[in-house]
């Protein structure tokens, strides 16, 4: 095979998914860190590229490779991450659908800024943060989700479904803190509220997924 | 569990992949049944589409203009090396080669891949000292000063920094290296040390393995006794880069 068609071919088919690619990696890490797992990724992604079947899939696939990639940097630097409350969530998310309010979420959406809410689904479990990003952020189909994340159909629809509900629970709380601290109403913020709770999903730390999510899961 | 609560607890699974039009159509139907009369999963459902619409606004961050270029060089060896050359705007055009050199973790002799040299290092003059400087340079914990140009004085080859903003250059100093004169630098890259040596392109031609190997495939790695090395040809320019963690890693230095 010559190199520079290969070369075009492969641009071709990745280059487009770049930004997404970026944007996808800084749900793990900021700046340089998640230049570096996307570089990564694609010097991978060169060196698999024969094994592309399918460049319509292209992006799933250097999905599952960016996934390799941050699992073995994080498996080699533990980070703690975002704690969340979650039974709190979930008491949150159910007061929201038992109101006759007439639309809860549009007003917490309100409250919110630019970008507060992508900050927000960051602080959720890796796995139900994961697999509403990867679709409503990133607009990749249910099976191809499935595909990325390894895990049955059915999982992917209960994980998308609960942690649109976390989302919203967390949203709830937010708001909820921000009343209740008039001063400070510049601290409120989704990442702040987390910040201020010292705990975690069911009580364990998320530099363990695998834990975590035999916890939290409702698959 | 009552009826009603099966339900529910049935809908609250479903109803993010009803919302999205990726449910199977007898549960779908089942869904749009249950929600005709229960005005609590129509609020769930408006919940579900109505996050999937806010988070689909959001904004997202892109790729910087380097890191694109950076993946854009992916391909030929000889082609990346050049555009990494290119882009430094002190760069001469004499032959000359670049050792990068790491301290590695592992004792692992890289055999039967593509590019990677059964001989021990200890074998290659050129390889054998710049190991050998690279400890004695770490165990005095390397000069203070990092001057690229009072290590370059005297020198019959330009020397370049590597173009990387996550990797700091903290300290050069002159050496030699197979009896010729070459520059050190070392960088902090990851959490590790990486060193960079500047030899005669020369050098490196001369050892027949690694000719062979930058011939054939463009680069040169192996690794022994902790320290790896990985080298590549370009436009007569030969660059050795050896580190702490895989050759195929340390390319990424010169992506």
């Amino acid at each position: 095979m010559k190199a520079e068609p290969k070369r075009a071919r492969f641009q071709s088919s990745t280059l487009p998914h770049l930004d997404r690619l970026v944007a996808l990696a800084s749900r793990w890490a900021n700046g340089h860190e998640a230049e570096d797992y996307v570089q990564e990724t694609y010097v991978r992604a060169w060196a698999a590229f024969d094994q592309l079947r399918d460049a319509g899939a292209a992006f799933p696939w250097l999905c599952q490779i960016l996934r390799s990639v941050i699992g073995e940097r994080r498996r080699t630097r533990a980070r703690r991450q975002q704690l969340v409350f979650i039974t709190e969530l979930e008491a949150a998310h159910e007061e929201i659908v038992a109101s006759d309010a007439p639309s809860p979420l549009d007003d917490l959406l309100a409250r919110l800024e630019s970008g507060m809410l992508r900050q927000a689904l960051r602080s959720l479990p890796e796995d139900f943060a994961e697999a509403v990003e990867l679709h409503d952020i990133q607009g990749l189909k249910y099976s191809e989700i499935a595909q990325i994340a390894s895990v049955p159909l059915g999982t992917v629809m209960s994980r998308i479904s609960r942690g649109r509900q976390l989302l919203a629970g967390l949203l709830a709380v937010t708001a909820s803190e921000g009343k209740a601290g008039n001063g400070e109403a510049r601290e409120r913020s989704p990442g702040n509220v987390l910040r201020r709770r010292d705990i975690a999903v069911s009580g364990l730390p998320m530099e363990n997924p695998g834990r975590q999510s035999k916890r939290t899961s409702d698959e | 569990m009552s009826e009603v609560a099966l339900d529910h607890a049935l809908v609250q699974k479903l109803v993010g992949a009803f919302a999205d039009g990726e449910l199977p159509g007898d549960e779908a139907s089942a869904v749009q049944e249950h929600l005709r009369t229960c005005a609590r999963c129509r609020r769930e459902l408006a919940l579900q589409q109505g996050l999937s619409r806010a988070l689909a606004q959001e904004p997202a961050p892109g790729a910087s203009v380097a890191l694109r270029r950076r993946i854009e060089q992916l391909g030929p060896p000889a082609s990346r090396v050049r555009a990494f050359f290119s882009s430094r705007p002190w760069a001469a055009p004499a032959a000359a080669a670049l050792v990068i050199i790491g301290i590695a973790a592992g004792t692992v002799l890289l055999r039967d891949r593509p590019g990677h040299g059964s001989t021990p290092i200890a074998e290659i003059p050129v390889f054998r000292d710049a190991v050998a400087d690279c400890r004695r340079v770490m165990a005095r914990n390397f000069p203070r000063k990092a001057d690229l140009h009072a290590v370059a004085e005297g020198l019959q080859f330009p020397i370049r920094a590597l173009d990387r903003p996550d990797a700091e250059l903290f300290s050069t100093w002159k050496t030699t290296l197979d009896g010729v004169p070459a520059a050190g630098l070392a960088y902090r890259w990851r959490g590790i040390v990486v060193v960079q040596y500047a030899v005669p392109a020369e050098l490196i031609r001369r050892q027949p393995q690694a000719a062979a190997a930058l011939h054939r495939t463009g680069f040169y790695a192996a690794s022994d006794q902790g320290q790896g090395i990985l080298a590549v040809l370009a436009d007569g320019t030969g660059i050795l880069l050896v580190g702490d963690a895989a050759p195929e890693v340390l390319r990424q230095l010169i992506l």
